[in-house]
């Protein structure tokens, strides 16, 4: 489904990403845990190409991209892989003068020429579905955290994307709030949702993820189940990480 | 106030209204309303990636912000005839007052743009919006509302800068001051009531702001 070969990006001098290759299966999820500042965001980024990489290479299904630190991806090229892509922020970013209908909407009145009627209607559906039919007329200022978050997560399925990534979605949010969030994300693994999520949320990757990747200093430290990843590592470095997030979690 | 003084204010006042709403207003309005656009544009070429139209965007906000208003505009109507362009007041004061406020607003819509986060713009890429789309529904409806009260400075401002038109021989509210004078002789009465029509029209623009900048403020706590 996806497949990103040798990906490296660099920041000016700085490496971020130093030659990344991953899979994800349709309809399973890739949870991608690993410390601060190991480049997990750079590379969901790399996804749909919020961050251009400088070299390897990236396919979703039949659309192909190769890098190259000077090669320009063709404008139509990027914006048919973020039409088939939904992203989900650490900070929601929501469109704050649009109601919670509207930001829903948007996407698929703009960019996919949808009749608005049409995208309403899918708009009400998706937000009853993550459990915010009584807010579809709410600005985001009048939302919590929470909900913002499942309004952004309605957002991105409005388009009908073939994957959706996530970037830390709980971590701006009070801790009574996060597992409502997290039980939208869960729901939407149970139904098939190819999905790539970072996350600090040990617990609930265990549970969600297909497969695991523990990033380090630009690199893919451990690559597997969650039970391979999280269990049985023998990597030093990688038990240095697991045994300091769960001194933190749990 | 004698009676003759008072007799004179009461008859100035119906001409100074009527220069008032059809000669300073269209002119503040006219001038406004393009100098926004003109604005808009010069912004986002300044926020564009192409060089050549970046630098005559600078050049031509930096021509403008640099010599008087006043200036400019005797160049505009006494200064082009000399080679063959000869200009109507309102044409030449239009002209004039569009370049004023599309240099200064200019930069107030591309400190409005710089405003919004760049979330927004990455939350507008993701559902794949190309640029324009995400500049048109997402940037730019929340910058104008940043730059509500800024651009209400402007326009508050160029309302009392057609002042200047006068010596252009556009006979607004100032000139028709002026031309009353000529004949009453009573400058203080005549000048002190110009001012209070200028003072009027722009208090009716603040209480204009305010209604504007509450419906705008509709979707944010703020
Ligand atoms: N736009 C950028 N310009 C320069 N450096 C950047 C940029 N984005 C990220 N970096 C740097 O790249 C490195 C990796 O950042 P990244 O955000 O991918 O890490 P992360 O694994 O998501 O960390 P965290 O868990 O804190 O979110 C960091 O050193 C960061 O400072
Ligand atoms: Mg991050």
């Amino acid at each position: 489904m996806i497949e990103i070969r040798d990906l490296h990006k660099s920041f000016g001098p700085l490496q971020v990403l130093k030659g990344v290759d991953l899979t994800v299966e349709h309809g399973k999820v890739l949870v991608i845990i690993g410390p601060s500042g190991s480049g997990k965001t750079t590379l969901l980024r790399c996804f749909n190409l919020l961050e251009q990489p400088d070299q390897g290479s990236l396919a979703l299904a039949d659309l192909k991209l190769n890098f190259t630190a000077s090669g320009k991806i063709p404008q139509r090229s990027i914006l048919a892989l973020r039409q088939r892509t939904g992203m989900v922020f650490q900070s929601y970013n929501l469109f704050p003068h649009m109601t919670a209908l509207g930001n829903v909407m948007e996407g698929q009145v703009t960019v996919q020429k949808r009749p608005k009627e049409e995208a309403r209607k899918r708009g009400m559906e998706l937000l009853a579905k993550v459990g915010l039919a009584d807010k579809v007329d709410a600005y985001p200022h009048q939302l919590s955290g929470g909900q913002q978050q499942r309004v952004a997560i309605a957002r991105a399925m409005a388009v009908e994307p073939e994957v959706l990534l996530f970037d830390e979605p709980t971590s701006a949010l009070d801790p009574e709030l996060v597992g409502e969030v997290l039980k939208v994300i869960k729901q939407l693994a149970a139904e098939g949702m190819t999905m790539v999520i970072v996350t600090h949320e040990m617990k609930f990757a265990a549970d969600v993820a297909d497969q695991i990747i523990l990033m380090d200093d630009g690199v893919i430290l451990e690559q597997g189940t969650p039970a391979e990843v999280l269990e049985h590592t023998t990597n030093p470095r990688a038990l240095q990480f697991l045994n300091r997030i769960s001194g933190e979690d749990i | 106030m004698d009676d003759r003084k008072i007799q004179i204010f009461l008859d100035s006042m119906l001409p100074l209204l009527k220069a008032g709403v059809a000669f300073t207003i269209p002119l503040a309005v006219v001038s406004f309303i393009l100098g926004l656009l003109l604005a808009v544009l010069t912004a986002l070429i300044r926020l564009s990636p192409w060089t050549l139209p970046k630098l005559i965007a600078r050049f031509y906000v930096w021509i403008i912000r640099g010599t008087p208003l006043l200036v400019q505009l005797f160049i505009i109507f006494y200064g082009l005839p000399a080679v063959g362009i000869i200009l109507d007041p309102f044409i030449a004061a239009t002209i004039g007052f569009t370049l004023s406020v599309g240099a200064y607003s200019s930069e107030i819509v591309r400190a409005a743009i710089l405003s919004i986060h760049k979330g927004q713009w990455e939350a507008a890429f993701s559902v794949g919006m190309t640029r324009g789309q995400a500049l048109r529904r997402v940037i730019l409806p929340q910058a104008a509302r940043v730059s509500v009260p800024p651009l209400s400075n402007s326009f508050i401002s160029l309302v009392k800068d057609t002042s200047l038109a006068a010596t252009i021989t556009y006979v607004e509210i100032f000139k028709t001051a002026q031309q009353i004078t000529a004949t009453t002789y009573e400058p203080l009465l005549l000048y002190c009531e110009a001012a209070l029509f200028y003072l009027l029209f722009c208090s009716v623009l603040s209480v204009l702001q305010n209604h504007l900048e509450k419906r705008l403020d509709r979707y944010s706590a703020r």
